[in-house]
């Protein structure tokens, strides 16, 4: 090939590699904006395993921090106790079964989360203590904030959105969207 | 302690000894707590001086099956009987699960799990020195001897409870008072309603069962829970226990956001005893509302209560100071006021690494 033709080849590569953006507006079917969902988008071409750092679900003035945490598949997840009462953390889930048993501090170590779905987190000293863990098999997952989440650093390409709330964990949506290269898009979804 | 009691104590170490060889060992926690009241009077009925160790035995070698016993000693038997060493809690159990839900089986002598006020390990209130009026009575006059059930889903909790013992449950607050303390009842421990007759959650005379079921609710920030139990007794005299029929309602809720807590129960019912074939009636209720806030090496608490024996209702204030400098010590001042009665409160509590 010639080198002007090159040239004008290589011009358009940053272009087809530029990643896209996607912002998720959601609302309640009368119209009120919601926080606190996961959106996540999952790429028709599937990425491989997370090599993320350790993600932290805390246990801090009785609750668990964050309510809902989200991680990708084989994230290790650490379970840090950073309250002066001793806690027993447990996850019934298909998931990942696991349980901690009474301790404080760091216990010696993570939880790796290496299959997809929801983990429901209890205490067994403290009843009332609730959060989830979302693994998702994609990299791109966001929590509502005001209403909205932005996933950035997406490759071009096909996906399917879905949406994950404590309140209705059941409904999980799937909408298709495809993304261009350098797009920004915004996208409305409407939940009960 | 009784002497089938103390065979079962014996049974039950033994097996937590031979699991400490086991894979999966037992855990040991707990605390050593010193204190100090001024003169009691009144609803303030804590010792001038005592001190008492509590103990925690954890074993859990899966998810599904796990023990517990809680044990305590103290220097303030006063005039209990059986009252300085003994057990508080202990219990086995097992849990059956699905993705989202759990169900929790309990079956031996355990602490109704009703109060937004005692959440911790050893029943142990993390926000006062002294209990709630409500409070101090359910650790001092109930505990099931039986088989408790949970069922967990998704925020919302269902449960039951069916007993032996408890059957004096009642007697404290129509003869004694109401009180504001933090000192539960052992089990086989006999503590006096008057000078002729004891009350004692083993007492088990009249070969009824009691129950008790409860149902709630747990958001992100506020639970809530309702309850209800009836401890079925015949309400007759047998030696030097006297039994009561109870039922009660309660009612209670918790809002936890950040370093701030909120917290209120009601309770009322119904006790009976029966005197030359009369039922004597008591109509017994009691409210509180607590406010906490945690700081990086403390907490402050603010506490009211209202109760009412079935004659006369009084009320208490309570204001409770906790220092923290380690994870593992504790002091703090607590004052209690009710009427033109005061009481203050010292306390140094030592932690024990859990082993």
């Amino acid at each position: 090939m010639r080198l002007p033709a090159m040239l004008l080849v290589l011009s358009f590569i940053p272009i087809l590699a530029s990643p896209a953006e996607l912002t998720i507006e959601l609302r309640h079917d009368g119209g009120d904006l919601v926080s606190g969902a996961l959106v996540y988008a999952v790429p028709d071409e599937r990425t491989s395993a997370a090599e993320a750092p350790t993600a932290t679900m805390d246990q801090l003035n009785r609750q668990f921090v964050p309510h809902v945490l989200a991680v990708q598949t084989g994230t290790a997840v650490q379970f840090p106790n950073s309250d002066n009462v001793r806690h027993q953390v447990y996850s019934f889930s298909r998931a990942k079964r696991f349980q901690i048993p009474l301790y404080e501090g760091m216990p010696p170590e993570p939880v790796v989360l290496d299959k997809p779905g929801v983990l429901t987190l209890g205490c067994n000293i403290h009843d009332r203590m609730s959060a989830y863990i979302v693994v998702v098999d994609t990299p791109y997952f966001a929590m509502t904030e005001d209403g909205k989440a932005t996933l950035t650093g997406l490759p071009a390409g096909s996906y399917s959105l879905h949406l994950w709330q404590p309140r209705a964990p059941a409904a999980s949506q799937a909408q298709r969207v495809t993304l261009e290269p350098s797009e920004k898009l915004l996208v409305t979804l409407q939940t009960d | 302690m009784t002497g089938k009691l103390q065979k079962s104590v014996l049974v039950f170490s033994l097996c937590l000894a031979a699991a400490a060889s086991a894979d999966k060992k037992p855990i040991f926690s707990g605390f050593a707590l010193l204190g100090g009241a001024s003169q009691p009077q009144g609803a303030f009925i804590a010792e001038p001086v005592a001190a008492q160790l509590q103990m925690g035995i954890d074993w859990y070698p899966s998810p599904a099956l796990g023990a517990h016993v809680h044990l305590v000693g103290r220097t303030d038997g006063g005039d209990s009987k059986h009252g300085v060493l003994g057990i508080a809690e202990a219990f086995v159990e097992g849990n059956l699960f699905s993705d989202t839900s759990r169900l929790r089986v309990r079956g031996g002598i355990l602490f109704l799990p009703t109060s937004f006020e005692n959440i911790d390990a050893l029943w142990e209130n993390p926000f006062t020195i002294s209990s709630s009026a409500l409070n101090t009575w359910l650790g001092e006059e109930l505990r099931p001897v039986g088989v408790d059930t949970t069922y967990f889903n998704n925020g919302f909790m269902l449960g039951a409870t069916i007993f032996r013992g408890n059957d004096t449950l009642g007697a404290l607050p129509p003869v004694r008072g109401w009180a504001l303390s933090n000192r539960w009842t052992l089990a086989g421990e006999k503590v006096p309603v008057n000078s002729r007759v004891f009350t004692s959650v083993s007492a088990e005379t009249d070969s009824r069962l009691g129950w008790s079921a409860r149902g709630g609710w747990t958001g992100r920030h506020l639970s809530l829970q309702y309850s209800y139990l009836d401890n079925r007794s015949d309400g007759l005299r047998y030696d030097d226990l006297y039994n009561w029929n109870t039922k009660f309602h309660i009612v209670g809720g918790g809002y936890h956001a950040g370093a701030w807590t909120f917290a209120a129960e009601s309770l009322w019912g119904p006790t009976f005893l029966v005197v030359r074939g009369r039922q004597i009636v008591s109509d017994i209720s009691a409210t509180y509302f607590l406010m906490s806030r945690q700081f990086a090496h403390g907490r402050i608490s603010f506490r009211g209560d209202v109760y009412n024996d079935g004659e006369l209702q009084d009320e208490a204030l309570t204001l409770t100071y906790m220092w923290t400098p380690t994870r593992e010590l504790r002091a703090a001042a607590e004052v209690s006021t009710t009427g033109g009665t005061s009481q203050v409160r010292i306390q140094l509590r030592y932690r024990l690494k859990a082993r």
